[in-house]
């Protein structure tokens, strides 16, 4: 909104510098974006918020100068001389929807000229950024800026029964705005109309049929009061945003509009040609009922902390256009009809606290109150956020939108899917975070980065009965080299055994005991035999793998890309494994090796399941797993070292021969491999 | 045992009357001395020393039970001197052995140019907007506040109605809030806590909220459909806007430094009032004006209030006796302003070069 500080000075004396009643004005709640200077006029450029229409003009404007500075506000001029027969015998006015259309001030003028305006007109009109069309339509352009009222002028002559009646449309009724458009209307539309038909679309825009036209001499001018929620709706659906339905729409004042009418033809008299006929026609079945606002002086201290003097809360007030009456305990304040946001005490301190000067309003702090209670879950969170962060993952976020198909592909459920969507490539909830993570390594490769390793912790979303949930997931993306590439080591690609160990090394802190490994039943979108889960009390914890490189072919991903799901949801529930100390040994452990030709059906989770349980068998580890030069097709060579351990004496050689013997021969009894020596 | 083999006499084998205790040591010790020629590592060297001299299971403790405890009376004066002759001499000569490997291994190695880098390893990046979140929490969990997230399926209610929103308030619209195909929407903003926590929960309540929030927004350099807020708000028999003034003025000091000053300028939103939007002094020129503050000196960076006593009506709390204040800003917008971040899409792309920089 533009506001011309000449304009406003014509309603308030001002005497500060443009920048200093910029910063007044701002720090009062009226925000001014620019101070202009243009042609020799100061210019602010406000940005007023949706609450206050009543200052979205030069009056309303000035009353906040007035307050601010308490000084006194001149009303615009509105002494006109009058002649003719009174308006009410030239023109009648029915308001059929007293509701929607709480008032309706007419007025008539006759043998008017349609010419340009004044310059004086057209220069204010021009420096708030409207353009000049004609005396008329500049009129009441300059009344909307000046008071806020907005008005619509009619050509009289072709106003059917020279009537207006103001009522619902009805079906099948159209109208040709003045933009030109033929719009359809409906019951739910308010419409003006003449004896016959609508001119006008109430509150947004008028007809062609009965604009101002060259030939215009007589003019009815309107006036009127409009329900917001009638004019936001039609303006809506239409649609049709303009400057009389951006004001209606967040409340106009019922007692401007005989003001404006009256300032119109106080002008039109002024800048002619034309005759004001006397008195207006006015049509305001129902006054509404204002209530009487209660604002007590105990609330104020206790909502802003200090007491505000009595003089400055009265003064305040009285600025603003109230009435308050003080008693005892506080006022009594009339609400008023320029003001409608303003409805209970509450309303009032704010008006009282941001005149006053938020800044006069001293920083105190309040006292802690109750105990903070523990975020739940927070430790776990933690922890696993530093686990990630140390494994070298580089933390990332994405949004929270896919596309149906991937939700198809990468989910399972009915997806939750949005009504309005910013767009079909994310028109639902993700149901998994795996695509989020894939199109950030996309991103990556596509930017040819080498070394890649990204972590999001979020959510996915999903339906349960009626409601949503939205379980925690940890996903970790890993393409490329192993680790950043250096000349101090040879470079090695990351693969699935590098994942494995973050995912498992991630978990363990949850976890009483080792989880379980799981190759049956991984989601299809990770390659067949290059993914695997871990499983603790029954529960798949995590999924992990390579991405099957058919879905990563379409997205035109052609290296290996790994990624890892983590369900948080079921791991922080469990908690973090509380630490304790087991004895440690006072002698080394003894080991032995073991050379074996596996057949390739049998993984090496079966061979440690063969060995079992051994006394004082501490653990069995893969030393070298081989295929190719000397081995023979369909199996592969396993190197395989034992360990055992007693806690306080030496195991002797003979000891550890027996024990190796036992391992042997329940490698060979239980799975039939050989150990070669 | 092949070690033994190489001692001539098993060391198991007895002395007995007869033998010439002085040729059982030197071949015992010739043994050593092989062993010791070849011992060139530190491991090496340790790896000689457990054997002969370990305290238990060593060759010179074999040899002290089974040759000098088990030797007939009349040699066992020789077999005694003997013993700790050997002893003597193969404690000096392990000590050396192992000085000379670790001369020797220092020696071969050449010198290094300590210059060359080392292999990148480095910790993880924390995401921007976690980082502020982090930072944030820090400053508020000291005061009392207690930390919580919610759901961002909400309800239209929780996310509108009960924080006094007109029905017809415009960011009810479609055009501003991301709704599902059954009514619910993804939340605008992290307020709904607010009414949530209000109801479950009885004052006095100190609360930080955060977590993603959703709008009807093309992604553009200024604009994302989906960002990070943080909301905290404070409910009490006698908590007063002067409070919410100091409370923020503290946060704002300590997330942008001592010398930010924060400007307090009334305006409006459906859940507050009196509301304010809080500008603090640009942290790019402390003030004098440039191009981030459009030579203003200030930014906006929050908007506050006063809790509406509508809001907390609608929470089941006695306006008349309660009272609290609530503060609301984009963490994406705190980060963007610590860090100069200037574009958000960064924000959510998941470029590893940006991500990098906040390792």
């Amino acid at each position: 909104m533009r506001i011309l500080l000449s304009w406003l000075k014509d309603f308030v004396e001002i005497n500060e510098s443009p920048r200093e009643l910029a910063d007044a004005l701002t720090m009062a709640g009226m925000a001014v974006d620019a101070v202009e200077s243009e042609a020799g006029e100061t210019v602010f450029e406000f940005d007023i918020t949706s609450n206050r229409p009543d200052a979205m003009n030069h009056l309303g404007m000035a009353r906040e100068v007035a307050a601010i500075y308490r000084r006194p506000l001149r009303a615009p001029c509105t002494a006109c001389a009058e002649s003719g027969p009174p308006a009410a015998s030239k023109a009648s006015v029915a308001i059929q929807d007293p509701d929607a259309c709480v008032r309706y001030v007419g007025r008539v003028f006759t043998d008017v000229e349609v010419r340009p305006s004044p310059d004086w007109m057209r220069r204010r009109l021009e420096l708030c950024g409207i353009r000049s069309i004609n005396s008329l339509a500049d009129l009441t352009n300059y009344v909307l800026l000046e008071i806020g009222q907005p008005t619509h002028a009619f050509d009289l002559d072709r106003l059917a029964g020279a009537a207006i009646v103001v009522r619902r449309a009805r079906h099948g009724e159209t109208l040709v705005t003045l933009d030109g458009e033929d719009r359809d209307l409906t019951d739910g539309h308010l419409a003006i109309c003449d004896a016959e038909m609508p001119v006008a679309l109430a509150g947004v825009m008028g007809g062609r049929a009965t604009e101002i036209t060259a030939e215009t001499r007589n003019v009815l001018l309107e006036a009127a009061w409009f329900r917001p929620s009638v004019i936001r709706n039609a303006a809506r659906g239409f649609k049709l945003f303009t400057e009389a339905s951006h004001r209606f729409e967040r409340g106009a004042d019922w007692n401007a509009a005989p003001q404006a009418a009256d300032r119109i033809a106080a002008l039109l008299a002024r800048t002619g040609p034309g005759q004001v006929l006397p008195g207006r026609v006015d049509c305001f079945p129902r006054k509404p009922k204002l209530s009487r606002i209660r604002l007590e002086r105990a609330q104020i201290r206790r909502h802003l902390g200090i007491q505000v003097d009595d003089a400055d809360v009265e003064g305040i007030l009285s600025a603003l256009g109230f009435e308050p009456s003080s008693d005892k305990s506080g006022w009594s304040v009339p609400a008023v009809s320029h003001r409608l946001d303003v409805e209970r005490g509450i309303d009032l301190i704010e008006e009282v606290a941001r005149i006053y000067g938020f800044a006069n309003i001293p920083a105190t702090l309040p006292s802690v109150g109750a105990a903070p209670e523990p975020t739940p879950q927070a430790a776990e969170d933690a922890r696993m956020r530093a686990a990630v962060r140390g494994l070298g993952y580089d933390e990332t976020i994405g949004f929270a939108f896919i596309s149906s198909d991937e939700a198809e592909r990468f989910g399972s459920g009915d997806p939750v899917s949005l009504r309005n969507p910013l767009s079909q490539l994310w028109d639902v909830m993700r149901n998994s975070a795996v695509p989020t993570m894939v199109r950030a390594l996309e991103w990556n490769l596509r930017r040819n980065q080498p070394f890649v390793r990204l972590a999001e912790f979020g959510r996915v979303y999903r339906r349960a009965g009626a409601s949503y949930e939205e379980p925690g997931v940890l996903t970790l993306g890993a393409t490329g080299t192993a680790r950043q590439t250096s000349w101090a080591e040879p470079a090695r690609e990351v693969g699935f055994y590098d994942v494995k160990a973050d995912v498992a090394a991630l978990l363990a802190p949850f976890l009483q005991d080792a989880p379980s490994i799981v190759t049956e039943g991984v989601p299809s979108y990770y390659r067949k035999k290059h993914a695997a889960g871990l499983r603790s009390d029954g529960e798949v914890l995590a999924w992990f793998g390579e991405l099957d490189p058919e879905l990563a072919r379409e997205r035109k991903i052609r290296q290996a890309v790994w990624v890892a799901e983590i369900f948080l949801e079921r791991l922080y529930v469990k908690g973090l494994r509380r630490p304790t100390h087991g004895k440690l040994p006072k002698v080394p452990a003894v080991s032995r090796d073991f050379s074996l030709l596996v057949p390739d059906a049998i993984d090496f989770a079966s061979i440690t399941e063969a060995v079992g349980e051994m006394p004082d068998l501490d653990s069995v580890e893969p030393v070298e797993v081989f295929r190719g030069k000397n081995v023979p097709e369909g199996s592969y060579s396993l190197l395989l070292r034992a360990w055992w351990q007693r806690l306080d004496e030496s195991l002797t050689d003979e000891e550890v021969n027996g024990f190796a013997a036992e391992l042997r021969s329940r490698l060979q009894s239980r799975l039939g491999i050989a150990t070669r020596t | 045992m092949s070690i033994e083999r190489k001692t001539g006499r098993p060391i198991g084998d007895l002395i007995r009357e007869g033998d010439d205790p002085e040729q059982l040591y030197g071949e015992l010790r010739a043994a050593f001395e092989r062993e010791c020629s070849q011992a060139v590592t530190p491991q090496q060297g340790q790896a000689l020393r457990d054997r002969w001299l370990g305290r238990r299971s060593g060759l010179l403790s074999a040899t002290n039970d089974h040759w000098l405890k088990a030797a007939p009376r009349e040699l066992k004066p020789v077999v005694g001197k003997l013993q700790n002759l050997l002893r003597r001499d193969l404690e000096a000569a392990v000590k050396a052995a192992a000085e000379a490997t670790v001369r020797e291994r220092v020696q071969a190695e050449p010198d290094l140019d300590t210059t060359l880098p080392g292999p990148e390893r480095s910790y993880g990046a924390v995401h921007p907007a976690r980082l502020a979140l982090e930072e944030v929490l820090d400053i508020f969990r000291p005061l009392g506040y207690t930390v919580a997230e919610g759901p961002e399926i909400e309800t239209f209610y929780y996310n509108f109605e009960a924080l006094n929103f007109p029905p017809d308030h415009p960011a009810v619209d479609e055009m501003d809030t991301l709704f599902l195909k059954d009514g619910a929407l993804l939340r605008t903003h992290t307020s709904p806590c607010q009414i949530r926590i209000m109801e479950s929960k009885s004052p006095p309540l100190r609360y930080v909220v955060h977590g993603k929030v959703y709008r009807n927004d093309t992604p553009d350099a200024t604009h994302s459909p989906m960002f990070h807020q943080l909301e905290m708000f404070a409910v009490d028999e006698s908590i007063t806007f002067g409070d919410l003034k100091g409370t923020l003025e503290h946060f704002v000091r300590c997330f942008f430094g001592p010398q930010t000053e924060a400007r307090f300028r009334p305006s409006f939103f459906p859940f507050t009032e009196p509301s304010a939007e809080v500008d603090i002094t640009c942290p790019f020129c402390t003030g004098s004006g440039c191009r981030i503050c459009k030579q203003t000196g200030f930014i906006e960076v929050l908007g506050c209030g006063m809790i509406d006593p509508n809001v907390l009506r609608n929470a089941g709390l006695d306006p008349e006796r309660y009272q609290g204040f609530a503060a609301g800003f984009g963490l994406d917008r705190f980060a963007m302003l610590k860090y100069s971040i200037d574009d958000i899409p960064l924000m959510y792309q998941g470029d590893a070069r940006f991500l990098r920089q906040f390792r």
